[in-house]
């Protein structure tokens, strides 16, 4: 009777939860934090429950839902040291499938291969609207402003010692605040710390009502909160009224694809996924089938996946070192730097020009469109109920994102060829 | 090797830093060039704009029975009363 009970014990997953010395406790805890956030406090509920979910289905003992990263040559070990494969890349999918379990089929076909990432930059594109940002070109360059957070991260952890250039590269890019581009950096980077940083950018982004907030408390002044963008617009007007919006819509994304192409060809499968969305939305009826598809159906099926996969890289043995509490705590420095780089880049305009701006536009600067900028309109409206800032934040939020991809593929040309 | 590392990830930094401005600066001039030569050959706006329900009901009746009908209204509860929708029955 013992030894049936015994090795009833030894079947179920507690026997390894409770060798494991609360490990996978911690693991379950993160999961149901997560879980909170995302339902609870609807923190970015689309990706934070896929991935909070994938977290903890991947950390259940003899479960095979965790993904094992493979390191350079191919090889993968577990946490026993026991080899399970000499070399995954000549392994056939079904392979994968058959031996590794299910959830690292999905992530070495979806994930590894870089597929999914600019995939949803087309979803992205297709929900992107830039009439804000060409009504408003000028204020873009902050979009470039905000970028400062991803290099000076990338400064500070090569010269703190623990990360090597190429991962630290991949550590900054989570100052962009856009989670399709820190992926994609990573993995040409630095795959084995996708896990971490996939987790700290989507994490951040989630906490973007949270984090914005705070450094703009921090750094800008009531009287600065409370310019108002269309008293400023009134006093000085534009001189370049758009009087066809739709011709412009729909030259602006392939004009846009063509220079970024000729300039940084190493960010077009970011920026050309990205427009090619947008461009199919600003066609309008002609194309309205094919703009439904990839803003419904695909990039909500992206999502779901890469919610999953992303979550399950999550494993006790990938995630519960020194490595990630470095992440984590880069992500954070790069995410704020990003913010305030715009802010300051927003007051120094301000010394020199009669027509006033807003920081809060500075503060859009970087990606997670469109809940920067909502964030940034609820605290423009707390200071004064009838400065809606909303559309002009929308112009450097999206302008982040382009800016964001771009400084990934300065990053990837740079560094993924050489050798550390 | 750290001090190459920081050399590297400083030059990383400015050309970075260089890159992205001079891509949104082509960007923004890009895009004024666009408004501008669209402005110029194709300035009309081929889209029409939306009227509301309630302006395209009130646009189709005759203003002098308009006129009326709001004469009419305002009489009866003493200029309380606001015409904001006319539908034929």
């Amino acid at each position: 009777m013992e030894e049936i009970l015994n090795n009833l014990y030894q079947m179920t997953a507690f026997s390894d939860i409770v060798a494991s010395n609360g490990t996978y406790v911690i693991m379950y805890l993160l999961a149901f934090v997560l879980l909170y956030l995302g339902i609870v406090k609807h923190f970015e509920p689309l990706l934070l429950i896929p991935i909070a979910f994938g977290v903890l289905v991947a950390n259940f003992p003899g479960g095979e839902m965790g993904v094992f990263q493979a390191d350079e040559n191919g090889r993968i070990v577990d946490a026993t040291g026991k080899v399970l494969t000499e070399n995954i890349w000549e392994m056939s999918l079904p392979a994968i499938a058959h031996e590794l379990g299910l959830m690292n089929f999905l992530y070495y076909m979806l994930i590894k291969t870089g597929f999914l990432p600019p995939i949803i930059f087309m979803g992205v594109g297709a929900l992107t609207d830039f009439g804000p940002m060409l009504r408003n070109l000028r204020l873009s360059i902050f979009g470039a402003a905000a970028q400062l957070g991803i290099f000076t991260v990338l400064l500070c952890a090569v010269g703190s010692g623990f990360f090597n250039i190429k991962e630290a590269a991949a550590l900054g890019i989570i100052g962009g605040a856009d989670g399709p581009t820190a992926i994609f950096t990573t993995i040409k980077l630095a795959p084995h710390l996708l896990a971490p940083i996939a987790i700290a950018a989507y994490s951040y982004m989630a906490l973007v009502p949270v984090i914005i907030p705070l450094v703009v408390k921090m750094l800008c002044s009531e009287k600065e909160l409370k310019i108002n963008m269309k008293e400023q617009d009134k006093l000085y007007p534009s001189n370049n009224k758009i009087k066809n919006e739709k011709v412009i819509k729909i030259i602006f994304p392939i004009a846009v694809t063509t220079i970024v192409a000729l300039l940084v060809p190493s960010a077009v499968s970011l920026i050309g996924m990205l427009m090619f969305g947008n461009l199919l939305k600003e066609i309008g009826s002609d194309t309205a089938r094919l703009f439904d598809t990839i803003s419904n159906a695909v990039m909500n099926t992206c999502t779901v996946f890469l919610g999953l996969c992303v979550g399950a890289t999550m494993t006790v043995q990938a995630f519960l070192n020194w490595t990630t509490i470095g992440i984590v705590v880069g992500g954070f420095f790069a995410f704020g730097l990003s913010i305030a780089s715009g802010i300051f880049m927003v007051k120094i305009c301000n010394l020199f020009s009669k027509k006033k701006i807003n920081p809060l536009i500075g503060a859009t600067g970087l990606s997670a469109v469109p809940m920067a900028s909502r964030v940034c309109n609820e605290i423009s409206t707390k200071y004064d109920p009838k400065n809606h800032v909303l559309n002009y934040c929308m112009s450097s939020n999206v302008s982040g994102v382009i800016g964001s991809a771009v400084a990934a593929g300065v990053l990837i040309s740079f560094l993924q060829g050489m050798a550390v | 090797m750290i001090n190459n590392d920081i050399s590297g990830a400083f030059m990383l930094m400015c050309v970075g830093m260089i890159t992205v401005f001079c891509i949104l600066l082509i960007v923004i001039g890009l895009g004024n060039v666009l408004i501008k030569l669209v402005n110029r050959f194709a300035p009309e706006e081929t889209t029409t704009k939306k009227m509301s329900p309630a302006a395209q009901t009130s646009q189709s009746v005759d203003p002098t029975v308009k006129a009326v009908i709001e004469a009419a209204v305002s009489n009866i509860t003493g200029g309380k009363g606001h015409v904001s929708k006319i539908t034929k029955l």
